[in-house]
């Protein structure tokens, strides 16, 4: 059995795991579940036969080496417990949280199957699975991406729709994605381009979604008043959910102007986050803030599973007279070259950051991230389209950050920004706080894409 | 295989298009739907595989499956 080193994604959720001492940082859970008589006999077929296409699934970890370092590999379609919990009892809330309770669970062990996965009944007759896995095998295209899969399956055999396309064999992703790692040219093209912020830029410095105090602390506790990172939470990891829906009219005002002013999403959210932080943070011109990336280009890429999703810092120096059009431009460019050199492992960002300027450890530049996720878990199935279903995303209960913003699409038009944040700073009324000025940071701007950040800033 | 044909799998699978599917003129945003992401990948890729350096400022005029496929053979002459 062959045995492949991480990739630069999977060793990102692995060094979190080690940091944070706990295996539940790397847990990602969701239930998928249709208001109709699922055949369970033949939904665990398809869910076995899921975990034979779909060999993501199947990824093991090797114990650690003497260096904390460890292996992964494929293991053979062995045989794996499928069974059924019956919810149908409780109401769909008291469901919710027994499945929330199920998703905190950690996966401990190596050379042990890094999922699990029940087949559930749930109140007001659904009916479907939930599932339990690894981040380092998965990601949210690849919890979808298998999601379809499986009803494709099931309809193919109970209502002979055509059987699915094979998906793209993880391995040979994998290895396609290891040998890029190997390319001494790209490499060294990504550390230019990394290196050049810092030449550039200098250090970076910390903003605070509450404002200064937090770095004031770290630099009292460092006795540091240079100090630029403020610490991490490395023991309370508990983390709360709020969600804020955005309607539908007020989302396609969104749509329109990135559409007609060639702006993606992600850089119109991410212009509005970094505003609020400059302006709760005395105007401070230098942000940084941690963006998600799938990537996820090719047919191959889109059907492997495996974990691709990759955070990078962006970084940005705005001046207050820049108008809000302007700097979502300047955020695109930066963004783009991001993507451009997005197969460089983050972490040797921070590497080189700590060589440079001798960053204290657990200290980080950062305290808001950012994850733009168009897909829903909805079951993309024209013989399933008229069913009312119930899917359902869970926090995993322990947060590497203090503030996680997910913003994602809902099925009538609209947005719904969804907050995970750490229990042991903040609490909900920071992030109401956050989220209202965010909209008023962002509709202001898209209205009057003319006025200048500073002037938004002060207008809010 | 040529510059072309190699260039042309790479958009094809980029783009999730078949080969025959494919036109010179098509605009790889507007046409064939790519993401900021798909394309700055996409120019990695084709650094990678031509082995050439792309130049920022060229980068952000290339419109066209014609305009990129000139490009890369441009860059392949003067290296």
């Amino acid at each position: 059995m062959k045995k492949y080193p991480l990739t630069a994604a999977q060793n990102m959720h692995y060094q979190w795991i080690r940091k944070y001492g706990t295996q539940q940082v790397s847990g990602l859970s969701i239930v998928a579940s249709l208001q109709a008589d699922l055949d369970f006999t033949l939904l665990e077929k398809c869910i076995r036969m899921e975990i034979k296409r779909y060999s993501c699934m199947r990824v093991q970890f090797t114990k650690p080496d003497s260096n904390g370092h460890i292996k992964q590999y494929i293991s053979s379609a062995g045989t794996y417990e499928i069974p059924l919990k019956d919810l149908s009892d409780m109401t769909m809330e008291e469901a919710d949280k027994t499945m929330q309770s199920w998703a905190y669970k950690t996966i401990d062990g190596d050379d042990i199957p890094m999922f699990e996965i029940f087949m559930v009944k749930l109140p007001e007759g659904y009916r479907g699975f939930f599932l339990h896995m690894d981040h380092r095998l998965i990601d949210s295209c690849g919890v979808v991406v298998m999601t379809n899969d499986i009803m494709s399956l099931y309809t193919h055999f109970k209502f002979g729709s055509e059987m699915p396309e094979d998906l793209a064999d993880f391995e040979e992703v994998l290895l396609k994605d290891l040998s890029k790692t190997k390319n001494e040219k790209r490499f060294q093209r990504d550390k230019n381009f990394w290196d050049n912020i810092l030449d550039k830029l200098g250090e970076p410095i910390y903003s605070d979604i509450q404002g200064p105090l937090t770095l004031d602390r770290a630099r009292r506790k460092h006795n540091n008043p240079n100090l630029r990172a403020a610490d991490i939470e490395l023991k309370d990891l508990f983390v709360a959910v709020e969600d804020y829906k955005l309607d539908p009219d007020s989302s396609q005002t969104l749509y329109n102007f990135c559409q007609n002013n060639q702006i993606s999403m992600t850089n119109l959210l991410l212009l509005g986050m970094r505003t609020y932080l400059s302006k709760v943070n005395n105007g401070q011109t230098d942000i940084s803030i941690q963006n998600f990336i799938s990537r996820r280009s090719t047919q191959d890429e889109w059907t492997s599973g495996g974990s691709r999703t990759i955070m990078f810092p962006c970084r940005t120096k705005i001046s207050p007279n820049t108008d809000f059009l302007s700097a979502a431009q300047e955020i695109q460019d930066m963004q783009n070259q991001i993507y451009l050199h997005s197969n460089y492992d983050p972490q040797l960002i921070y590497d080189e950051i700590k060589k440079r300027y001798h960053t204290p450890d657990n200290t980080t530049y950062e305290s808001c991230y950012l994850t733009y996720q168009p897909l829903t878990a909805k079951m993309d199935n024209p013989y399933l389209k008229d069913i009312p279903m119930h899917s359902k995303w869970f926090a995993n209960g322990a947060a590497t950050k203090k503030m996680y913003l997910t913003v994602s699409h809902t099925e009538d038009g609209g947005m719904n920004f969804s907050y995970h944040y750490q229990t042991a700073d903040l609490n909900e009324k920071h992030v109401e706080l956050f989220n209202y000025y965010l909209m008023r940071i962002i509709f202001r701007g898209v209205e009057q894409p003319n006025l200048t950040v500073g002037e938004i800033m002060a207008a809010v | 295989m040529s510059t072309k044909a190699k260039f042309l799998k790479l958009v094809s699978q980029y783009s999730k298009t078949s080969l025959d599917q494919l036109s010179g003129n098509a605009r790889f945003r507007e046409d064939l739907d790519f993401s900021s992401l798909d394309f700055m990948s996409f120019l990695g890729e084709l650094e990678d595989e031509f082995d050439v350096e792309l130049e920022q400022d060229k980068i952000i005029q290339i419109r066209t499956i014609d305009e990129a496929l000139s490009m890369i053979q441009e860059l392949q002459e003067v290296g």
